[in-house]
């Protein structure tokens, strides 16, 4: 299997902040390789440097093949989780560093131009990109996720939107610090402090990410708690519930293998079906019929589904002449009892075959009204077709066929 | 290969409880010459003793986390002379066209008989693909056969031909594939050349309904 693991930075065999290391992994290479191309790199102008602190900054560290673990699909994870060292913590001594270096920064240029006013330039901007920071992670992950949900940026409008907004916003403060400045003054200081916001943004533009990151990682670590709580709930109201009532009554066999098919059944409904809204799936309420046919009758039916479509009066009549074939297939056939239905563009088609003796349907006394009027009747009224084929030795098939409405009108 | 000598089995599937239940319900006519409970004992295993058929789960633990797949594509150089046989209780779509994809020469689920297996193990070691009646309708679902969706060539990896999907419906109808051959009037040698034309297509083709199961298991 050539599967690429993650970026990430991982903390066995790190040299400097496991850029290089996390590199490898991911690309499959060999790590004094990437090592190498980074120095050479660095050597080139300083790029390297550049890009490795970027990384180092941008990737999150982690194990590359615990991460990949969890991009499995679910149904091949363990359900419990593993106990797992705490991986995610406050980057707080980063966010601080990064301000201190911010502030040095400033002040260096501050000093060098040698102007005061620099002092009262720069000094309000930190304070003032500081407190949006503090303000935007202060908002809580919900609010945030549906702020950035809108003006993230996905449709061109949103961004127009965006922009034209912050524009506004820049211009009304200048116009109202600025209200006896000459214009040309206006202009320069707007161009230095749009300089220093640009800096500004470049640097916090990684912690940003990072803080963004993180929530969306404890929110899928939320999410993922909440499903296997619903899990454990779900598998303790029903299969521990049943293999109690198993217990119970193990001398039974009849009722322990009704239980556990029932069971059966409604486990694997609950683990790899979809679930439908009802009244809008067929199949979904061709499994009930099969169901309720199982659970009364105590017998097995391989059931197969292809396709699917919204229900309507017509398949309506056709799942209740599908039960009557059931019923009739367990009672008087002998197993194994195969379903099979497809819902196709023009006509849905349901076959009901058993393995029993088979009977003719010209023998069947006409007081008896169980396939006369239930199936073929009820199928032939809605303009369908109802076949009964019976041979011995080869069991008997119902072949049930509706047109659908739409078939109809072509 | 004649019908009297037993074919030799590797098991691997991670429960105790249902190996042992296989090889008490299997005939005489099949060997089970080892078991294995997960992925890399399991590729190990058949990488030394090259059995004609490997029976296998498709939820394994271990390995990189592919599961059965997993040890059918470690193990693709053996394909030639290994089948595999895919045993799973999942009805899960990308689980079964996983395991065929990676070269399973067939998919049967938990529920299955313990002659029906045997039969199945005889037909797979003959090189032959067996098809249970739900992946036969897996088959259907994925080429589109039940919206009108009918090959007109022979050569059309991602739809069915009009007879190969009359094979397929009556196997997702319940019939054995001597019942198919009496149903249609051709030889049961012409049904098993039927399924397995389908079986290549179901692993070759590049339909996106395949390729979207395969990518959720990233198999691709």
């Amino acid at each position: 299997m050539t599967e690429r693991l993650p970026l990430r930075r991982p903390a066995q065999g790190r040299g400097i902040g496991g850029v290089c290391a996390g590199l490898a992994a991911h690309l499959g290479l060999p790590v004094a390789v990437v090592r190498l191309v980074m120095a050479a790199l660095v050597l080139l102008g300083g790029f390297g440097a550049v890009l490795y602190v970027w990384l180092w900054v941008t990737v999150p560290a982690g194990d590359p093949t615990a991460a990949a673990a969890e991009q499995r699909p679910a149904a091949l994870s363990r359900l419990a989780p593993r106990l797992r060292d705490p991986d995610r913590r406050v980057p707080l001594t980063d966010i601080g560093v990064g301000l201190l270096l911010l502030v040095a920064a400033g002040l260096a240029v501050a000093v060098r131009s040698g102007v005061r006013i620099e002092y009262s330039w720069v000094v309000p901007t930190l304070i003032l990109l500081g407190g949006t920071a503090l303000a935007w992670s202060q908002l809580d992950a919900v609010q945030r996720g549906r702020f950035l949900a809108h003006a993230g940026g996905r449709t061109p409008v949103s961004v127009v939107r965006l922009l034209a907004g912050t524009v506004l916003a820049g211009l009304g403060v200048f116009l109202l610090v600025g209200q006896d400045e000459p214009f040309d003054v206006l202009v320069r200081s707007a161009v230095a402090a749009l300089a220093v916001l640009v800096g500004a943004a470049i640097v916090l533009a990684p912690w940003w990410l990072r803080l963004v990151r993180e929530l969306g990682d404890e929110r899928a670590a939320r999410a993922r708690e909440s499903e296997r709580a619903d899990i454990a709930a779900h598998l303790h109201d029903s299969v521990l519930q049943t293999l109690a009532l198993i217990r119970a009554r193990s001398d039974e066999p009849e009722q322990v293998a009704r239980l556990a098919r029932a069971q059966e059944r409604e486990l694997r409904e609950w683990l790899y079906d979809d679930r439908t809204t009802p009244g809008t799936s067929l199949a979904a309420e061709l499994r009930g019929v099969v169901a309720e046919v199982e659970d009364h009758r105590g017998a097995a039916i391989e059931t197969v589904v292809v396709g699917d479509r919204v229900p309507d009066a017509g398949t309506e009549a056709l799942l209740q002449a599908t039960r009557e074939a059931l019923v009739n297939a367990v009672v008087h056939g002998r197993p194994p009892v195969s379903l099979y239905l497809e819902a196709g563009a023009d006509r849905v088609e349901v076959f009901v075959r058993d393995h029993g003796d088979g009977f003719e349907l010209a023998d069947v006394p006409a007081d008896r009204f169980g396939v006369r009027e239930s199936i073929v009747g009820r199928i032939r009224r809605r303009g369908g077709t109802a076949t009964v084929q019976s041979r011995p030795g080869r069991g008997t098939e119902v072949h049930l066929c509706l047109p659908t409405s739409e078939g109809e009108q072509r | 290969m004649s019908p009297q000598a037993p074919v030799d089995v590797v098991l691997v599937d991670d429960h105790l409880m249902f190996r042992t239940g296989v090889r008490a319900s299997l005939d005489d006519t099949v060997n089970v010459v080892g078991e294995a409970d997960d992925v890399d004992t399991a590729i190990t295993l058949v990488r030394s003793l090259q059995p004609p058929v490997v029976v296998l789960d498709v939820h394994l633990p271990g390995g990189m986390g592919g599961g059965g797949a997993e040890v059918i594509t470690a193990c693709a150089d053996l394909l030639a002379t290994t089948r595999f046989l895919a045993l799973s209780v999942s009805d899960a779509a990308e689980d079964v066209v996983a395991v065929i994809r990676a070269g399973a020469r067939g998919y049967v689920t938990k529920a299955i008989s313990g002659p029906d297996l045997s039969d199945a193990v005889r037909r797979v070691a003959g090189g032959d693909a067996v098809f249970s009646p739900r992946l036969a309708g897996f088959v259907l679902d994925a080429f589109g056969a039940a919206a009108g969706d009918v090959a007109t060539g022979d050569d059309e990896l991602d739809r069915l031909s009009a007879r190969e999907r009359e094979v397929m419906r009556l196997i997702a109808r319940g019939y054995s594939y001597r019942e198919v051959a009496t149903e249609l009037f051709i030889s049961i040698k012409t049904v098993e050349t039927h399924v397995s034309a389908v079986l290549r297509k179901l692993q070759l083709s590049s339909r996106h309904e395949l390729t979207r199961w395969a990518a959720a298991r990233r198999l691709l």
